[in-house]
């Protein structure tokens, strides 16, 4: 194996790790291919560091490279050479080509899906006390007034769900309204859509302002039978 | 030590895979079009078929399909509409464009119509009716609406549900026909237009907002719509553009770098060349 043998297989490994291992890793997620390639820009960077440190591992480390493009000696390689030759111009073409090429996707849209409440809505409680009684009234509400689109089986699968993008909550997802306070489904309940801030833009969800149909009280009883049909609890401070 | 040879080979070979590598890496970063959530009108030369929603150069603008939900945002609301999905497709010749909306509707009733919704100017609008946001102040939505009783189009704009005001320039056409169970509605008007406070201007290259809404005008036992005004159908935002004339500069560009690149091989070449002579 040459000097040139190792860092090949590094630059060869560390991609192999970066783009397949890595991301299976618990608590990862894929690299976007231009960390990727910052990435393998650092190894060689490192390892022409590593390489020119001496002389003697310079002149290892570029000794076949200079062989190869000056094409002295390398018997049979010479048809690669001349490959290589061709590849290269094509290959910076047609990445620039690729660069400058204008965009078949819309722009894209950084949606904030729970952005922060207005202030006034942050710590309020329920007022209306647990009873069987009253959860079972607010899953009868829910059943009339937010099932459409949420669904019988609180999973945002509801009939009326199909053309709506964002997809209307999945109260059964673990990542809805587990992680939201009651007081925060609250205010959504009772703004809908229209109460979303600008980081909530583009504004597309359906989400009717409540406030103007129902009183409060409906509300709470509301969120206690979506926590209890969707099996979840409402995240505290404690 | 291993001859030269040998080790040109295991390098070439460990090369070609990094070469193949950073081929991948780049290759991942190369973008294909969402038809999906997006319209595109194809640009075509001659005239845009702007009464004839069967013309047969409809076959080359590429079809987007949509969902469709009943309107719910809005109190006088709606459970369950018939029209579930609508086909769209578009061209432009530069000046005009046309839209093309496609949807199986059982039955030809004269209430039955369709229309289109965009955003006006760089304000953002809420997708229901442009109904307005309560932190944020929103623009207003311009609608081109099309019944099938009147076989024509009107140009309106909203802020708001109640809002729904025609306006006083009327720039769009329509034309329906009902064959077979389905409805082709061809909308179409000047890319641009003299009132940019009223009317969605187009240009070419350029992603806007659209919106869908299409009412089944069939009748319920009592002789009463079963959809109308805000009792319709709807879609959400999606996208919209109209293709900008051909660019063949990346073109210039890719051949300029790879002869760059060609110069760069000869230069470091006789360089080493000439070095290793030394």
């Amino acid at each position: 194996m040459g000097a040139l043998g190792k860092p090949i297989i590094l630059m060869v490994g560390m991609y192999a790790f970066l783009k397949f291992v890595l991301p299976n890793i618990p608590g990862s997620a894929p690299l976007p291919s231009s960390l990727i390639f910052l990435y393998l820009l650092l190894t060689a960077s490192g390892i022409v560091i590593f390489e020119t440190l001496s002389g003697e591992s310079k002149d290892a480390f570029w000794g076949p490279i200079q062989r190869f493009l000056t094409g002295e000696n390398i018997g049979g390689l010479q048809a690669l050479r001349y490959g290589v030759f061709i590849l290269f111009p094509l290959l910076v073409g047609w990445q620039t080509y690729g660069s400058t090429a204008v965009s078949d996707l819309p722009p894209t849209e950084s949606r904030t899906i729970h952005p922060a409440p207005p202030g006034e809505y942050t710590g309020l409680s329920n007022p209306v006390p647990k009873t069987p009684e009253n959860i079972m009234q607010g899953k009868g509400f829910y059943a009339a007034y937010c099932s459409p689109c949420h669904g019988g089986n609180f999973d945002g699968k509801g009939p009326a769900a199909r053309g709506y993008i964002p997809a209307p909550a999945n109260f059964a997802d673990p990542t809805t309204i587990a992680m939201l306070q009651e007081s925060y489904l609250f205010w959504r309940i009772k703004k809908g859509g229209v109460g979303l801030p600008i980081e909530g833009a583009p504004w597309k969800s359906a989400m009717p302002r409540w406030e103007v149909e129902l009183p409060d009280e409906w509300i709470w009883k509301i969120i206690m039978g979506e926590y209890d049909g969707a099996h979840q609890s409402p995240r505290t401070w404690e | 030590m291993k001859p030269a040879n040998q080790i040109m080979k295991q390098v070439l070979r460990s090369g070609i895979g990094v070469l193949t590598a950073i081929v991948v890496v780049g290759g991942a970063t190369i973008s294909f079009a969402q038809e999906s959530v997006s319209v595109r009108a194809t640009l075509m030369t001659g005239g845009v078929p702007v009464d004839d929603p069967s013309a047969a150069v409809w076959t080359s603008a590429p079809p987007a399909t949509f969902p469709m939900s009943p309107q719910v945002h809005w109190q006088n609301r709606i459970q369950e509409v018939t029209v579930k999905d609508v086909i769209v497709r578009a061209l432009h010749d530069g000046k005009q464009m046309a839209v093309l909306v496609e949807y199986a509707d059982p039955t030809q009733d004269p209430d039955d119509a369709a229309a289109l919704e965009f955003m006006v100017g760089d304000k953002k609008a809420h997708f229901a009716h442009g109904q307005p946001m309560l932190q944020v102040e929103g623009g207003p939505v311009n609608i081109w609406f099309w019944k099938n009783k009147t076989g024509k189009a009107v140009d309106m704009n909203a802020k708001g549900f109640g809002t729904l005001k025609a306006q006083e320039h009327q720039d769009v056409k329509a034309k329906g026909i009902y064959s077979n169970g389905t409805w082709k509605v061809v909308f179409s008007r000047d890319l641009s237009t003299g009132h940019a406070e009223e009317d969605v201007q187009i240009a070419p290259g350029q992603f806007i907002s659209i919106a869908f809404a299409v009412w089944d005008g069939r009748k319920d036992g009592a002789g009463d719509l079963v959809e109308k005004g805000s009792q319709k159908a709807v879609s959400s935002w999606w996208y919209f553009r109209a293709d900008a004339p051909p660019d063949y500069s990346g073109y210039m560009y890719a051949a300029i770098a790879a002869a760059l690149a060609l110069g760069f091989q000869f230069v470091l070449i006789r360089k080493l060349k000439k070095g290793q002579s030394a």
